[in-house]
């Protein structure tokens, strides 16, 4: 009897520690703090909620894919591939996968863009 | 008179081992779990040719209150990468991996911070993630 619950306990702690962990990786580099160091040649990405932007144009979710892939053809260097994403705080993460995820498979390299918090004490 | 020595029996107690083994078992489980993040409430976001990570150093979770997990343990995301930097060490490249676990509605204000610490302790970021459901035909 001890030697059946035992196995039974062993069976429910094998089938409860089975966790997903498929995934995609990614390498970032460090972020840009400031929007003075950025490269003048790399490309930005603005996501929002709903939008997705290329260097300020707007594009439709299809539309993106395809443009990216062309202006990342473009760029031979690896440095010119790095593809700058500036999200606005509430750009939920499916959203942000699902765009870094075109990014990448186009070939771009992303990088991320924060805002620096700066506190200024005004006498 | 002849007095006979007493035999003395030493046995097992059987029954005895039963509950101590099991009362072992209960005290790794407790451990294990202490440690690991099954006990967190998120919701993959969706993925396609998702891949397995080839090591697993350390765990990132952002749950569906937006806290900040490190291995299961809540943690500031002030401090993430300190402790990543602690945690991960002089650990050669490609077993660095950090499992990024972010619920699918976590808003940029929480997540990238967090994904910045990760780059800066050197982590490789494995995101991970649900497979996209199939077409139907």
């Amino acid at each position: 009897m001890n030697d059946i619950a035992f196995i039974l306990i062993v069976f429910f702690l094998v089938c409860a520690s089975v966790e997903p962990e498929d995934g995609r990786s990614q390498i970032i580099p460090r972020s840009e703090k400031n929007e003075d160091q950025k490269n003048s040649q790399t490309i930005e990405v603005g996501l929002t909620p709903a939008t997705v932007t290329i260097d300020g144009t707007p594009y439709h979710e299809d539309q993106f894919a395809g443009r990216i892939q062309q202006l990342i053809e473009q760029n031979k260097s690896e440095s010119e591939r790095v593809v700058v994403v500036k999200s606005q705080a509430d750009v939920p993460y499916n959203h942000w996968i699902a765009m870094t995820e075109i990014i990448e498979k186009a070939g771009g390299i992303v990088t991320l863009l924060l805002e620096e918090e700066q506190t200024i004490t005004v006498e | 008179m002849i007095l006979r020595r007493k035999k003395l029996e030493a046995s097992v107690p059987s029954m005895a081992m039963g509950d101590i083994a099991f009362l072992l078992l209960i005290f790794i489980v407790l451990l294990a779990r202490a440690r690991d993040d099954s006990h967190l409430v998120w919701q993959p976001a969706i993925g396609t040719e998702l891949v397995k990570p080839a090591s697993q150093n350390a765990s990132v979770v952002i749950d569906k209150q937006n806290i900040t997990y490190l291995n299961g343990r809540p943690t500031l995301p002030e401090n993430l990468a300190t402790e990543l930097t602690s945690l991960l060490g002089e650990l050669p490249f490609g077993n660095r991996t950090v499992l990024f676990k972010v619920h699918k509605d976590v808003i940029a204000k929480f997540f990238e911070p967090a994904i910045e610490a990760v780059s800066e302790a050197g982590g490789e970021l494995h995101h991970v993630l649900d497979p996209s459901p199939r077409p139907p035909n």
